[in-house]
């Protein structure tokens, strides 16, 4: 029998889907990566401990692992078509700070690691100004 | 026997018009289908559990137009359905733009690119469950 109930049954499911629709993205999380490395290169720079300076060779390459995997994701993920209407430049930029986070990954330059991190504030300042704070985290930045 | 003619006529057009009835229907039921809606991505429009009236006769006539709401293959997961709306169509490619009405909270074309137009087969016409919901879905 053709019921109205059997006529407005479904017979399978569309996804208007997300990802992963958390939405929380922050430009802090790769900068503290960053300055991770910074601080383990200044150490392993002070240290004349062979094993100490081996294991912050070691950390800080996972470390700028980490730096780039954040990029990948802030770029990837939350920056989308209308911010590079607004920001011409969105994919020089990500590919830079990617390729300057190899360069602290394969070195042990101090200064290679403060280029990282002027760089990382570059991409916070987009993110800042395209709502970022407001909008990809749960109460905005903590200050 | 000629008396009998006029009865038996009248029941073989009867059980003839039946038979073309029901094969109408199975065959608009290939055309014609109801969907459940899950996920956020095409909010306001649509929300979980909305069902939907979807057709697959026009895009047999003429391409998917930018604003309409349509069914597509998902192209990083062939064996999933997305609901999105049409955001770009290029001919020349034969491929089309998807983009979620719920732009933050969606991912589409402008993650995995354009899509093949014969990946976009169905179009949502009315939303037909919940009651309060009924609508007609309009392209924009």
């Amino acid at each position: 029998m053709l019921t109205l109930r059997s006529l407005l049954r479904p017979t399978r499911r569309v996804h208007a889907h997300c990802d992963i629709p958390c939405g929380i993205y922050d430009p802090e999380q790769a900068r503290i990566e960053a300055e991770s490395c910074l601080r383990i290169i200044e150490k392993h720079d002070a240290s004349d401990d062979k094993l100490f300076r081996a294991r912050c060779i070691h950390v800080k390459e996972e470390r700028a692992e980490l730096v780039k995997h954040h990029l990948d994701v802030l770029w990837h993920d939350y920056f989308k078509p209308e911010h590079l209407e607004k920001y011409p430049d969105l994919h020089t930029t990500f590919w830079n700070a990617s390729k300057a986070a190899s360069k602290v990954k394969q070195s042990m330059d101090a200064a290679a690691a403060r280029d990282l991190l002027s760089q990382i504030d570059t991409i916070d300042e987009m993110w800042k100004a395209t709502g970022g704070p407001e909008k990809t985290r749960v109460n905005g930045r903590p200050s | 026997m000629p008396a009998e003619r006029g009865p038996r006529r009248a029941l073989f057009l009867f059980l003839g018009s039946l038979a073309g009835i029901a094969a109408t229907a199975v065959a608009a039921g290939r055309r014609l289908d109801v969907v459940e809606v899950t996920g956020h991505s095409m909010a306001p429009t649509l929300l979980p559990g909305d069902r939907l009236l979807v057709e697959a006769l026009s895009y047999r006539r003429r391409p998917p137009r930018p604003g309409e709401i349509v069914l597509a293959r998902d192209p990083r997961q062939r064996d999933r359905e997305l609901v999105k709306r049409i955001s770009h169509v290029d001919p020349s490619s034969g491929s089309a733009e998807l983009e979620g009405d719920a732009a933050d909270d969606s991912t589409d074309s402008r993650t995995f690119g354009p899509v093949p137009l014969e990946d976009v087969r169905w179009r949502a016409v009315v939303r037909c469950w919940p009651l309060g919901r009924i609508g007609r879905l309009r392209g924009r």
